[in-house]
């Protein structure tokens, strides 16, 4: 069911779906182990366990409009739709490309067929806050990036920031650019002065 | 680096989606009627055991049916919970020359990985990576984690491992690589190996 091919995929990916696949996937085991439980207590005892007594006699007397044939077709639905909605909501890239055709100018091309490089949005938030700091002003910052936006969140002891935003996204935007990302995404930079 | 699921993932969720939304659909027009005008079935009034559920669970091929199909599910939930944990996927011994009459030259890709880490971990602002090689030894494809230190030249980092390490992996395995897949992280440490000069001080103007 999984990869054994040893090959390699592509590093920027979007998620993998790993949380709802392994509650489906405990679900599925838990109905399996359950199934197989009854039915081999019936093969080594000739009767069913008792517990299935209660859901016996209630499905006995059950008829199709009853209220909870609804609610068991609308549990159904919703569960339905929530795992439509995971498999088909593609999800964030999981890195940002890095264009590298440009590195290798005057030299000779490296003896390779296909090429990926890429940064972890981790990576790129690491890189901007370690830039942010360096700058005259700032005290402390975060960040937090996206495949197409960076957000750094600085604060300041200056009492008048003045242009203090503006040079702290013209320089986080200048550093992503000669690390070479492509496209260079969007750069914002929230500004709070400590009281 | 290390592999995921994702379409395996993708796939069996749109399965089981499809199959709960279609059951739900059909269960909630059985309930409201139209699936009798639709399709003839049983009127809504109807129960829904319409036999004795016991003398229809009394013979033992029922239990028989219900434990392979019990085993069924319960593997595939088991391999789809296995196939959430992150694979390496790495390659086998790369077979450098395999003919028979003159014996065989097998390599360990994770020493060809590990003498590629040991050059990365030399170049300026690196703190560490980690090399895996997979393909076989005509097409091999490299896949390299490279952390460098927030400071670092990230381009002239690229630059150097596709001018110097790549070659030279190329000249050893006497292959082009099919495929090589680069990963940046950064990290605030500084490195570790190599030539790192540390300066503290004061400057005045």
């Amino acid at each position: 069911m999984s990869r054994h091919d040893q090959r390699s995929t592509r590093l920027r990916h979007r998620p993998s779906r790993a949380v709802p696949a392994l509650i489906a996937g405990i679900f599925l085991l838990a109905a399996g182990a359950a199934l197989v439980w009854l039915s081999v207590t019936r093969l080594v005892n000739g009767s069913w366990p008792t517990v299935l007594q209660g859901p016996s006699d209630w499905l006995a007397g059950l008829v199709w409009n009853d209220p909870a044939v609804w609610q068991i077709g609308t549990a159904a639905i919703v569960a339905g739709v929530i795992l439509l909605l995971c498999a088909i909501i593609p999800g964030q890239y999981s890195a940002l490309t890095v264009d590298d055709s440009g590195t290798g100018v005057g030299d000779e091309a490296p003896p390779v067929e296909e090429q990926e490089t890429v940064m972890t949005r981790r990576a790129v938030a690491h890189l901007a806050k370690a830039r942010c700091v360096q700058i005259d002003g700032v005290g402390s910052a975060s960040a937090t990036a996206t495949t197409g936006r960076v957000h750094v969140n600085v604060t300041t002891s200056l009492h008048e920031p003045g242009d203090l935003r503006q040079r702290i996204t013209d320089a986080v935007r200048a550093r992503l650019e000669e690390t070479g990302l492509s496209p260079v995404p969007q750069v914002t930079a929230t500004v709070r002065s400590r009281d | 680096m290390r592999q995921t699921a994702g379409t395996l993932n993708r796939i069996w969720l749109t399965i089981l989606g499809i199959l709960f939304l279609a059951a739900g659909t059909a269960l909630l027009l059985q309930a409201s009627g139209t699936l009798q005008t639709l399709l003839n079935t049983a009127p809504a009034w109807q129960s829904v055991v319409t036999g004795d559920l016991r003398a229809f669970l009394a013979p033992t091929g029922v239990a028989a049916v219900v434990l392979i199909i019990g085993a069924i599910i319960g593997i595939l939930g088991l391999l789809w919970i296995i196939a959430q944990i992150p694979r390496r996927n790495s390659a086998g011994a790369y077979r450098l020359h395999e003919d028979g009459s003159q014996g065989f030259t097998l390599c360990d890709p994770s020493v060809l990985a590990a003498a590629v880490e040991k050059q990365i971990n030399t170049l300026p602002g690196v703190v560490s990576s980690a090399a895996l090689l997979r393909g076989s030894a005509n097409a091999p494809e490299l896949t390299l984690q490279v952390t460098v230190n927030d400071r670092a030249d990230v381009r002239d980092v690229i630059h150097r491992i596709q001018t110097t390490t790549l070659p030279e992996l190329s000249s050893a395995l006497e292959a082009p690589l099919q495929s090589s897949r680069l990963q940046i992280d950064i990290s605030g440490r500084t490195q570790s190996t190599g030539t790192v000069v540390r300066s503290t001080g004061t400057v005045v103007y």
